[in-house]
Parts: C-alpha cells; sequence; structure tokens
C-alpha cells in the first residue's frame, strides 16, 4: 500500500497532505515527509498544518511519528492535524492522541 | 496448549473496596428489577448473559502470573507475581491427584510484581518438587534469594525444600523445556526485560510483558514481529494508551493496546490478550480499553486477517 504526500504554503502556514494509509509499511517515507516539512515550516517562520482528509487511516507508526516531529518542531513550529474522516477520530480518541495535538475540522477552520 | 491467567494486573496487586462490590450490586439489582429467579442458578444464568462482565465479574488483582498447561506433564508457568499463591495452592491439590512434581518458570524480568508471589509459593517447600527458573537475567537467583532475606521476609530462601536449578539463556537461543520449544528476545524496560515464544505441534503462544516500544527506534519493532509472528496467541503488556506512553509515561517500560495490536497485525497473529492492567483501572476502565482496542484492530484491519482482541483476567482459560 503506497503513501502519497504533496506539500505547499498558503496563508502563511505549511500544509502537508497526505494521502493513502500510514501503517508499518509505509511509516518511514511519512516521517521523511514530516521531517522535511517542519524543515520547510521552520524555514518560514510558519505552522505547520497536517491535512488528514486524503488519509484513508494512520496506525501507532504514523501516529509515533507525528510525535518525533513534533519533537524535532519543538517550541518553534506549532503543529495542527486538520479534517480527520471519521475513521482517523475514532483512531485519534482511542490513542489518546487527541490530547496530545491541536485537531481542526478542517484546514481553513485552522487559519 | 491451555493457557491459564492466575495474575493479570501491572505494577501492584489490587483488591476492589466495598464500594466498587456495592456498585456492582447495585447496578445488577437495578438491571434485574422486575424480574423474579427462584435460586441461584436462575439468577447466575440470567446474569451471565446479561450483565457486563464489570458488573457480573472482575478482571481480578493479582499481579503476572500465567500458566501454560499441555506440554510434557510438568507444570510451565510464566512469572510470579502474587497470582503465584492461588497457582501454588491448585498446583498442590493436582500433585495429590497424581500430577509430577516438576515446575518450570519462565521470568519476563525481576521487578517486585514479578516475584513477589514466590514467597508464598507452597510447593518450595516439597522436597520432592524441582523447580527449574528459566531466565535471561544471570541474577534472577539473587532476586529470589534477597527477597527472602530477613529484612523482608521470615524465611530465608535456604529454608526451602524444593530442589531448584537456575538457567540463564540469550536472547536468540532456541531451547527444549518441558516439552515446549522455548525462544527468547530481549525487550526495553528497567534492568532489561525478555518475552518468550513457546512452540509445540505447530501452535505457538507468546508471553511479552514489561516491553517498551520506544519512539525513536521503531525499527526494531520488525524483530517483534517476526518474534510473534503467525502465533495463534500473544499476551501483550497493554498497560497505558499509546499518548501516554509518549508523553507522560514515556520510559516508564510499558506499552499500550495500539502498539500491540499493530505488531500483531504486521506478525498476522491470531489472537491478542490484553495484560498487565493499570492498577488504578477500575474493572469498568478495563472493559472500556479493552471495547476501545476491538474497535481499533477493526479500524487499522484494512486486508489483514481478523485479529481476536481479548482480556486477560485472573481465571481466565484460553485453549490455542
Ligand atoms: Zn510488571
Ligand atoms: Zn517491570
Amino acid at each position: 500500500m503506497d503513501l502519497r504526500w504533496q506539500v505547499s504554503v498558503e496563508s502563511g502556514r505549511v500544509v502537508g497532505v497526505p494521502a493513502g494509509r500510514v501503517d508499518e509499511t509505509t511509516w518511514e517515507a511519512f516521517t521523511g515527509h514530516l521531517t522535511a516539512a517542519v524543515k520547510e515550516a521552520a524555514a518560514n517562520g510558519a505552522p505547520l498544518v497536517v491535512d488528514l482528509s486524503g488519509l484513508d487511516y494512520m496506525s501507532s507508526r504514523g501516529l509515533r511519528a507525528l510525535t518525533i516531529a513534533r519533537r524535532e518542531a519543538g517550541e518553534t513550529v506549532a503543529i495542527t492535524l486538520a479534517a480527520p474522516n471519521a475513521r482517523m477520530r475514532e483512531i485519534l480518541a482511542i490513542s489518546r492522541y487527541d490530547k496530545l495535538f491541536k485537531i481542526a475540522d478542517s484546514v481553513e477552520s485552522d487559519i | 496448549m491451555l493457557v491459564r491467567f492466575w495474575g493479570t494486573r501491572g505494577s501492584l496487586p489490587v483488591a476492589r473496596p466495598a464500594l466498587a462490590v456495592q456498585g456492582k450490586i447495585a447496578r445488577a439489582l437495578v438491571a434485574a428489577s422486575g424480574r423474579k429467579f427462584n435460586d441461584e442458578l436462575e439468577a447466575h444464568a440470567w446474569a451471565r448473559n446479561n450483565l457486563p462482565f464489570h458488573t457480573y465479574g472482575s478482571y481480578g488483582g493479582a499481579s503476572s502470573c500465567v500458566e501454560i498447561e499441555g506440554a510434557d506433564g510438568a507444570f510451565i508457568v510464566c512469572d510470579m507475581g502474587s497470582g503465584l499463591r492461588e497457582f501454588g495452592l491448585d498446583a498442590a491439590r493436582r500433585c495429590a491427584d497424581g500430577h509430577p512434581r516438576v515446575y518450570h518458570f519462565f521470568m519476563s524480568h525481576l521487578h517486585w510484581d514479578h516475584i513477589m508471589g514466590f514467597p508464598f509459593f507452597g510447593p518450595a517447600f516439597d522436597p520432592g518438587a524441582e523447580i527449574v527458573v528459566h531466565a535471561g537475567h544471570p541474577d534472577a537467583e539473587q532476586a529470589l534469594r534477597r527477597q527472602q532475606e530477613e529484612i523482608s521476609f521470615p524465611v530465608p530462601f535456604d529454608w526451602l525444600r524444593a530442589r531448584f536449578t537456575f538457567i540463564t539463556h540469550q536472547p536468540g537461543e532456541t531451547f527444549q523445556a518441558a516439552g515446549l520449544t522455548v525462544s527468547m528476545i530481549g525487550q526495553h524496560h528497567s534492568h532489561e526485560s525478555y518475552g518468550y515464544r513457546f512452540e509445540r505441534d505447530g501452535r505457538a503462544v507468546i508471553y511479552s510483558t514489561d516491553s517498551e516500544h520506544k519512539l525513536d527506534n521503531m525499527e526494531s519493532e520488525k524483530a517483534f514481529e517476526h518474534f510473534f509472528r503467525d502465533a495463534d496467541l500473544v499476551i501483550c503488556d497493554t498497560m497505558y494508551s499509546l499518548g501516554d506512553t509518549v508523553s507522560l509515561k514515556q520510559d516508564w517500560g510499558h506499552s499500550s493496546n495500539v502498539v500491540a495490536i499493530d505488531l500483531c497485525h504486521a506478525a498476522r497473529a491470531k489472537r491478542l490478550a490484553l495484560f498487565h492492567h493499570e492498577p488504578t483501572y477500575s474493572d469498568r476502565d478495563i472493559q472500556h480499553m479493552h471495547a476501545e482496542s476491538i474497535r481499533y484492530e477493526e479500524l487499522v484491519r484494512a486486508d489483514r486477517p481478523p485479529l481476536e482482541v481479548i482480556c486477560a483476567y485472573d481465571g481466565l482459560e484460553v485453549r490455542v
């Protein structure tokens, strides 16, 4: 199963858009994209929004990659997770990641 | 093989106070109001089918101790938590009926919650008993002896009458014990811990407790996926939520339901038993965590075969 990734800079924010699945077969690619996006956000002095709308699901590898990204981001880059589908919302709740990350209903609503 | 759970609680044994029992009774009475039962048998039958496990039952509170039956006739026991006391009483009953007085222990590690049942293990006083302790730790004997020193316990180790053998194994090594093929894997935990894979007649049971799967070392999980491969039952430390293991409880040496499910999925294991329950959790909390775990397995299953997620409780028996 592949994972696609697009990144853009819009409205003063870096928006990363993964699509597909993040699981034990794709988490390394996901981590690489996230790390690059954090660097880009830091270089632009911009926050990072991860648009989850194209993501089917993310298992613990992807969630933990988000934690790694946040550690790399430190104080300089705020990370928001936006537009999770119903399945992702449940995963975020069961893992308690909804307590660790700011979650926005849509990419726009986080502006 | 038959797996029997004698202790399933993590870190510290617990007993529910009167208030918790009263809550169960009140909930049961409300649920049954208007009904008439002619005897206790009828009441049991109704309760079993109609009340949630947290009301009609309990996950128990003894610390880690799991028995595996069905190899060459010797007793096989993982860890010596407080559940070992009950196991010892039951084993004595079975020995009176002719069961061989040979015990093989497999130690995940030597933390107190995993050895505290040993001073209360009756068969250790039986001069006809043979006790073999398998461990990855060379200091397993020292841990048991130290626990019986006078400052902690009135009966020194040397007063025990059983014949003891301590065997230290290396991770990665495969060995035969009590009619089982056993392999061991090193786990991340304070003073190290070890997981075991028990195999017989094409069936495999994994005992993997007190094992943290760390954020910055996810590559190492391939080794666990291989260790768990095609297992019929994986008993896993699922003490905390994933969120807790990467924040407040990072480096506390434990894992989550979510990571255990992901490892079992990748390993194509058939059944996962949630284990080493958090001592502050009520029966309701544990049942809720179990329901969430079943749901998570569905959410991330995709095209993999279904993984059955069960929740271990003191007294549970699982046939493999
Ligand atoms: Zn423990
Ligand atoms: Zn421990």
